[in-house]
């Protein structure tokens, strides 16, 4: 503890607290209290309708959600671990692959990767139109698409085959450049004489990126592995425009949105959601950083 | 050597063919197929979905400006981004400046409190029976309310203020330099380059904010632009050229404040200057963003 060395003898004991009282009391009332009481409303049945008792009930919510195994929460859990890992897999590959291809200099480059990094800014609704436009079952390009070249034809966004794939794919699309970047960071930070050394020793394209690119990113891939899982275990604004979580794209997020402040009005059920979310999170989270701090250490 | 050098011209050509097909095909030319729709007149795009326009309207513009709202929707979406921006950064500034300086006996164990909250359960759901309850809910003032305490960039302004060095502050102390005044006019000028950073990734986060003002504004003329546009494309289900004209008004600002920005965003990550600042939109949950 060092001495506050502003203000006079008086003063300079509690100008600390000055400091920092408005931003915590902010924190203290917008963010840690609603989080302390989502713990609480998850154990109630309260409907949100002003002047209903809030109906405390235990563990109610839990268990109607895991009474049976087929249930709509269990439902949502799967769908939610195949969204993440899916976004995550498909993430890294990309972002690393693009990452490669366009970290060159020149002016071309910089624009390809503006242009890469670009529908990041776009809010969801903008992506989430221009994506119902592209796949509209009937007016859609990717219908006259498919159409042309296999005579076929889909529901695309309705059609619970695929939607979700389509919706990671988006997701993919979106958030892609963030990947990007960030192997573009790790690259630069690989020494040249690396590859010369393993250029001398004759060393292909393969090994060369096995053997140096790819451990040497191994900070780089923690980061992205992690944001990326960590985001989409929250994410559902995007599904909400693109199906409304209709044909098997319910995710954790989603069911809570509905269940909270759709027509049900169920905020004690809609707690409960955001809690198992918050518990996925919590042991995903932990073990992806484990796992890859450990690998880190090993490469 | 005349056969590696042919070689090496055709490796380069292409990387940038490839470069160029994937950035430009796979990148923008989605946007650019919607923002050609919105050229089309609805008999149109019903004989031609897909095609170029053949004559070309603008039409839809006009009507989805008048219809849509999208001009007082744009300056509630500027006055939702830009105010809570500023005043999350100057707090962020004031709450993480004397932690930052270990001026509390237990200055690590708020560090660790508050970076720790930013993990805990989504807390959207209590956030609206309080927004209620306070009489926040519904009004653009109790909007400006509950966006402004999210504490942006804290943890990465802990570091930042770490490398100013503490001299500056005894010396500014000694000539009698006020608290208020040394942070406004010392710490913030130091901080540019990261306030900037956050400045433009909050603001960027705000505008696009999509849930916030599903759950806590109803009033229509409340609603900031992405709002707008998403209840636009639930009144006008498939007239996409319609719906195509709303959507550029709404990116039109986003891609001219991205043009503007591209090289500082672009290279700023790829520099690694914000490497702890979040993405635009994913990222570890917290009450108001990924909620």
């Amino acid at each position: 503890m060092t001495a506050c060395p502003f203000g006079t003898r008086r003063t300079r004991r509690w100008i600390p607290w000055l400091s920092i009282s408005v931003p915590a009391l902010g924190w203290l009332v917008f963010v840690l209290y609603p989080s302390a009481a989502t713990v609480y409303y998850s154990l109630t049945q309260y409907s949100g309708v002003p002047g209903a008792p809030v109906d405390y009930c235990g563990l109610c919510n839990y268990r109607m959600a895991f009474t049976s195994v087929s249930g709509p929460t269990w439902e949502a859990l799967k769908v939610t671990l195949v969204y993440a890992a899916g976004v995550t897999v498909l993430q890294i590959v990309f972002g690393l692959g693009l990452a490669m291809l366009l970290n060159r200099r020149g002016r071309m480059f910089s624009l390809y990767r503006a242009l890469v990094f670009m529908p990041q800014i776009f809010s969801v609704t903008i992506v989430g139109a221009l994506f119902s436009l592209i796949l509209d079952p009937i007016t859609g390009p990717a219908e006259k698409i498919l159409h042309g070249l296999f005579g076929a034809s889909s529901a695309f966004l309705g059609d619970s085959n695929i939607s979700l794939l389509l919706i990671i794919l988006i997701n993919v699309w979106m958030f892609t450049g963030y990947t990007m970047l960030i192997y573009i960071a790790g690259l630069r930070r690989i020494p040249r004489e690396l590859y010369e050394a393993a250029a001398l020793d004759g060393c292909g394209w393969w090994s060369r990126f096995r053997r140096i690119t790819w451990p040497m990113l191994a900070a780089s891939t923690t980061v992205n592995v992690f944001l990326t899982a960590m985001g989409c275990l929250g994410e559902y604004a995007l599904i909400i425009l693109l199906t409304d979580g209709q044909f098997g794209t319910q995710t954790i997020g989603m069911y809570m949105f509905q269940q909270a402040f759709g027509q049900q009005s169920q905020l004690g059920y809609g707690s409960m959601l955001a809690m198992l979310q918050f518990a996925m999170t919590l042991v995903i989270g932990g073990v992806v950083l484990w796992a890859l701090r450990r690998r880190e250490v090993q490469l | 050597m005349r056969r590696s050098a042919r070689d090496r011209l055709l490796r380069a050509l292409g990387v940038h063919s490839l470069s160029f097909v994937i950035s430009a095909g796979l990148f923008a030319l989605p946007i650019v197929y919607l923002a050609l729709q919105a050229f089309k007149s609805y008999p149109e795009f019903l004989q031609n979905p897909t095609g170029l326009p053949s004559s070309w309207t603008f039409a839809n513009f006009t009507s989805a400006w008048t219809e849509g709202d999208f001009g007082p929707e744009l300056i509630n979406s500027l006055v939702y981004a830009l105010i809570p921006d500023v005043v999350t950064l100057l707090l962020g500034v004031f709450l993480a400046f004397p932690i930052s300086r270990g001026y509390f006996r237990f200055s690590n164990v708020l560090y660790a409190f508050f970076v720790f909250s930013g993990f805990l359960p989504a807390g959207l759901i209590p956030l609206f029976v309080e927004a209620r309850a306070l009489h926040l809910y519904n009004n653009m003032v109790g909007y400006l309310v509950l966006t402004s305490f999210a504490g942006a960039g804290f943890f990465f302004f802990v570091g930042y203020i770490k490398s100013i060095p503490r001299e500056i502050d005894e010396a500014a102390a000694l000539e009698g330099c006020g608290y208020f005044r040394f942070i406004t006019r010392i710490i913030i000028p130091q901080m540019r380059p990261a306030l900037a950073a956050f400045a433009v990734f909050g603001f960027v986060a705000s505008w696009n904010n999509l849930i916030l003002p599903l759950v806590m504004l109803s009033n229509q003329s409340l609603w900031p632009v992405t709002r707008g546009l998403y209840g636009f494309m639930s009144q006008y289900t498939t007239q996409w050229p319609l719906i195509a004209a709303g959507t550029v008004i709404v990116a039109i600002p986003v891609l001219i404040l991205f043009g503007l920005l591209q090289r500082h965003l672009v290279e700023g990550v790829a520099g690694g200057a914000v490497a702890g600042a979040q993405p635009v939109t994913q990222g570890p949950p917290s009450t108001t963003d990924a909620a």
